[in-house]
């Protein structure tokens, strides 16, 4: 039987919702493959057995648990040995990692234990006709993109960023959990200790799932701009974003408001951007919006080839024009 | 003949000039020259960098390299901000009289603030009655019981407001009854000086040039450069190799800008469907435009090399000068037309390189005076 | 105390150039001519996080980079920035490294250093973007190691307080030297680089280490010492319809709300004796 693993990330008390995108993911992926395949999760952390329900409506045929106090904060020096010897016991074909930032960290360790290979970011997952995976992943920016193949060694790991995979409809299900006994970890002694962990909350509709997404870039050239961005998403029930830039100059708030290859990626219904000149590295992480509007003075700016509909316009105007109309 | 190359010091050092630039210099440099603002705030920073004493000596707060380097330096900060490169090359320029002509003393004083960027430096000679007539200036210094007594007025003065400055002054006469000049430093703050008014001018804004005010200003005896009479040697030298010298890498920078501008533009305006840089008509003014630029550079560095092998090297500082401030009119002209209507547009900085490049032909002596000191010097040394 | 650090930085293509990065149709290779190399942007701050150490605790500074010949160029920026002494990994046996073989090697190199302290990395180079060296890294040298870092405390000779940044918010941790750190950008400003430092940098040492140097099992380097293998490449063709709207400010509002509202987003009508309307949208 071949099987295919989803890493579910759970901190704070909430699964990360890639792990549903990744495994919706997961059963197209066996699918592809011939034979018997099953779909699993592998859940860490203190009291998340609560998360194991969700996991099997959206796929996990299986969910491996480890459940212990001493995992509620994620630390790589508990978390990697545990995966590592579930891997080696189990022997997955395939193991699918969310590229959050802790997905970015323990997903390469464990593959480091494991002498296996990780295609990191990618963007599209396929099985082949020899029935192997074929990652897409960019590189420079997004500009080019390349499959990445993991022959030899299993499990063929990938990381893949939160919002690239589309999540499906759940099933009703019971959950099928297999416990680990992970009764002798202990943080006590290890070199590395985490203290704690800190989130803002969220204000308004988080940006991966904002229905409407108004986007700013270096062009918006103000703080004020900004807000008017602000102000239009809230007005619409949607969210503001931006590029690297307005980040960089104290605009923005900060990166979880960034869209790009180093930000979020981001498919809306629709997009409107606002002084985005068009950098491949932005593109890559809202190319799958449903409706690309882009609002830049210069006319020859890059990003008007990648837009439904454009305007050489004086993007303070347009925005005021909107913000008067709408409210 | 040697080939000519920069060494990979010279190549590192342009990279970190550049970058320095890009980050600090390029996304103001529009804003500077609009409101005719002066960034003194990065003089400590290019201090940092040991931009401000390229060519000191490290015993005196410097990097202790040379020309070439100075001349690496300004043309990457004059590749977006000339109006900056100026007051740069103005810096420097008081600071060579003061390590070529002081006492051990007087460069133990002075120039450790002045790399540092924590003081700036400047020199004054032209006069209202002329700027290459040296000899007839009208400002005077007297000594007066151990003191000399400075009075007269400076204009057209770049860095007027500097902390440290040097200027000459009429001492006397010699016994053929020419005036001797000497030269001499003065204090920002010494009673009876200071800034007069302030040019508006038409180029290279972001750099302060006006009047300097001289009104019975008293300086201590061993403030003088050299002694009496060393005055026409030391602001010649000055202007003659490290002022034109700078002038010329201020024009080899604006010469990069419009190469760079140019190609930026031919590339990614599209008219009938395909970009105009294939267009053969714009194919020519790139290749004048690059042509400009690599020759004004080849003069700039090949006069610079020559100074820094200690030889004389006036007359091709002269040729540098002449060459890359016309070059930087009529490249940055090109550049315009290449652009169209877009040209003359303000978002674009061609028209502040025109600007630039066009106030860069008095500095450092006019093109006519280049002219004179070229063909003087030719009609010497090709004599059959 | 004094720490002995290790820097490993990547040279790689200027990502200011990377919209001008192509696949030649013929050679199917991607052709990045006349794009200088740099040394990676965030592998600087991983620089600059080592000479603050040095600065405040004494000790040294080593970069490693594992690269063609040709990179002693980036070591010398680095050298000139501050560091004290650079290697280079070079060898025709390293070339087609996926991160495991990599980082494997880098660790070699480390390795053959003797003693360290605390080695920096940048969170992730800007060509491939896999973000899996440093974490690697860790794993063979068998420290702890953290990745995403942006705030660093020392506490003693033997701990640091770190913070990582993770989605909305960070993570605070005690980490034990010796130790591996995977910097983000947000972590220091790198400094430019002097005339002053490209002086004293000529007389800084560049040793370069090939494969016969370190004890290094063959079967783990380059391209047989990795899992990964690379297939088919292309680029993303993105392209869409870009109809350009004209008008006033005001018409183009007014089209882009009636676009909006075409792709299904819920805009409110405006008020005025419009609510019946306004309610069954809203």
């Amino acid at each position: 039987m071949k099987k295919i693993w989803v890493f579910a990330e759970y901190v704070n008390c909430t699964l990360d919702r890639v792990a549903l995108e990744l495994l919706t993911k997961a059963k197209e992926l066996a699918a592809g493959l011939s034979g018997e395949t099953e779909v699993a999760a592998v859940l860490l952390g203190s009291r998340a057995r609560s998360a194991c329900k969700v996991l099997a409506e959206y796929g996990a045929e299986k969910i491996y648990l480890a459940e212990s106090e001493e995992l509620g904060l994620y630390n790589p020096m508990l978390y990697a040995p545990i995966i590592t010897n579930l891997v080696k016991r189990e022997d997955p074909d395939i193991f699918l990692f969310g590229a959050t930032a802790i997905g970015s960290e323990l997903g390469p360790t464990v593959a480091a234990q494991l002498k296996t290979g990780v295609a990191a970011h990618c963007v599209d997952l396929r099985i082949n006709e020899k029935e192997q995976l074929v990652a897409n992943v960019p590189s420079f920016g997004g500009k080019i993109l390349g499959e990445i193949l993991c022959p030899d060694t299993r499990p063929q790991m990938a990381s893949v960023k939160p919002g690239i995979f589309v999540q499906g409809e759940p099933e009703e299900k019971e959950p099928n959990i297999i416990e680990e006994d992970v009764r002798g970890i202990k943080t006590e002694g290890l070199p590395l200790k985490a203290i704690t962990l800190e989130k803002k909350e969220i204000v308004g509709v988080p940006l991966e799932k904002a229905e409407i997404v108004f986007c700013g870039g270096y062009g918006l050239g103000c703080k004020e701009n900004w807000e008017k961005l602000e102000k239009l998403a809230t007005m619409l029930g949607g969210a503001a974003a931006c590029t690297r830039p307005v980040v960089d100059e104290g605009w923005a708030p900060g990166e979880h408001v960034m869209v790009g290859t180093s930000g979020k990626s981001i498919r809306p219904k629709a997009y409107v951007g606002f002084g985005i000149s068009g950098a491949t590295h932005h593109i890559c992480g809202m190319k799958d919006s449903g409706l690309i509007i882009s609002i830049n003075k210069d006319d020859k700016a890059a990003v008007f080839e990648v837009s439904d509909a454009g305007a050489a316009a004086d993007l303070n105007k347009v925005l005021d024009q909107l913000i008067a109309k709408l409210s | 003949m040697q080939f000519f190359e920069f060494t990979e010091d010279q190549e590192l050092l342009r990279k970190a000039v550049r970058e320095f630039a890009e980050a600090e210099v390029a996304p103001k440099a529009a804003e500077w020259d609009e409101k005719d603002y002066c960034p003194m705030e990065l003089f400590p920073m290019m201090g940092e960098l040991g931009i401000n004493g390229i060519f000191t000596p490290e015993e005196y707060g410097g990097a202790g390299m040379g020309h070439v380097e100075r001349a690496i330096c300004i043309e990457e900060i004059s590749r977006y901000s000339a109006g900056l490169g100026i007051a740069l090359m103005t810096h420097h320029l008081g600071m060579s009289s003061i390590l070529d002509f002081g006492t051990e003393e007087q460069k133990k004083k002075y120039l450790p603030e002045l790399c540092a960027g924590t003081k700036l430096c400047g020199l004054a000679v032209t006069e209202p009655g002329g700027g290459s007539d040296f000899s007839g200036q009208k400002t005077t210094a007297e000594l007066v019981d151990g003191q000399w007594v400075l009075n007269g007025r400076k204009c057209f003065i770049t860095n007027h407001h500097a902390d440290v400055n040097v200027i000459t002054a009429v001492t006397g006469v010699d016994e053929r009854g020419r005036n001797q000049l000497g030269a001499f430093i003065v204090e920002k703050g010494t009673p009876g000086f200071g800034p007069g008014r302030k040019e508006n001018k038409l180029g290279l804004r972001g750099s302060v040039t006006g009047d300097v005010i001289l009104n019975e200003v008293k300086i201590p005896e061993g403030n003088i450069l050299g002694k009496a009479g060393d005055g026409g040697k030391i602001g010649m030298a000055a202007i003659g190799e490290v002022g034109r010298a700078g002038m010329s890498a201020i024009c080899v920078g604006i010469l990069r800008g419009c190469v760079e501008e140019a190609v930026k533009f031919a590339n990614e305006r599209i008219v009938y469907g395909k970009p105009i840089s294939k267009l053969q008509a714009v194919q020519f003014e790139i290749a004048n435009i690059r042509t400009e630029y690599e020759a004004a550079k080849m003069l700039l560095y090949y006069a610079a090399g020559k100074k820094d092998a200690k030889l004389p090297a006036t007359p091709d500082f002269a040729i540098a000068k002449y060459y890359s401030t016309e070059a930087a009119v009529r490249a940055s002209k090109r550049t315009m037309d290449l652009m169209g209507g877009y040209g003359i547009i303000n978002e674009y900085p061609v028209g502040r390189f025109l600007r630039d490049a066009l106030a860069s032909i008095p500095s450092g002596g006019t093109s006519h005076i280049q002219q004179l000191i070229i063909a003087g010097n030719t009609l010497s040394a090709f004599k059959a | 105390m004094a720490l002995k650090i290790v820097v490993c930085i990547k040279p790689v293509p200027d990502p200011d150039y990377y919209d001008k990065v192509s696949i030649d149709p013929v050679t199917k290779r991607i052709t990045r001519e006349g794009i200088p190399t740099i040394i990676n942007p965030v592998d600087k701050n991983g620089i600059e996080a080592a000479l603050k150490l040095k600065a405040q605790y004494g000790g040294k500074v080593t970069v490693l980079t594992m690269a063609p010949p040709n990179a002693t160029e980036n070591l010398k920026e680095a050298l000139a920035m501050g560091a004290d002494e650079a290697v280079l990994l070079s060898d025709r046996a390293f070339g087609g490294a996926d991160t495991l073989a990599t980082s494997y090697t880098l660790a070699k190199g480390i390795e053959k250093l003797e003693e360290y302290d605390i080695i920096f990395c940048g969170t992730e180079s800007a060509d491939g973007a896999t973000a899996q060296v440093s974490s690697q890294l860790g794993e063979w040298l068998g420290i702890p190691h953290l990745w995403n870092v942006y705030n660093i405390e020392a506490q003693s000779e033997e701990s640091f307080k770190v913070k990582t940044k993770v989605e909305n918010g960070f993570m605070e941790w005690e980490i034990k030297l010796p130790c591996l750190l995977g910097v983000a950008r947000e972590l220091n400003k790198p400094r430019f680089i002097s005339a002053m430092g490209i002086i004293k940098a000529k007389n800084k040492p560049v040793t370069v280490w090939g494969k016969e140097d370190l004890e290094a099992e063959e079967e783990r380097l380059g391209l047989g010492g990795s899992p990964t293998k690379a297939g088919a490449i292309f680029t993303p063709d993105l392209k869409r319809k870009g109809e350009m709207l004209t008008g006033t400010a005001e018409e183009i509002a007014e089209t882009i709300i009636e676009k909006l509202r075409a792709a299904g987003v819920n805009i409110p009508t405006k008020g005025e004796g419009c609510s019946i309307e306004g309610g069954a949208q809203g």
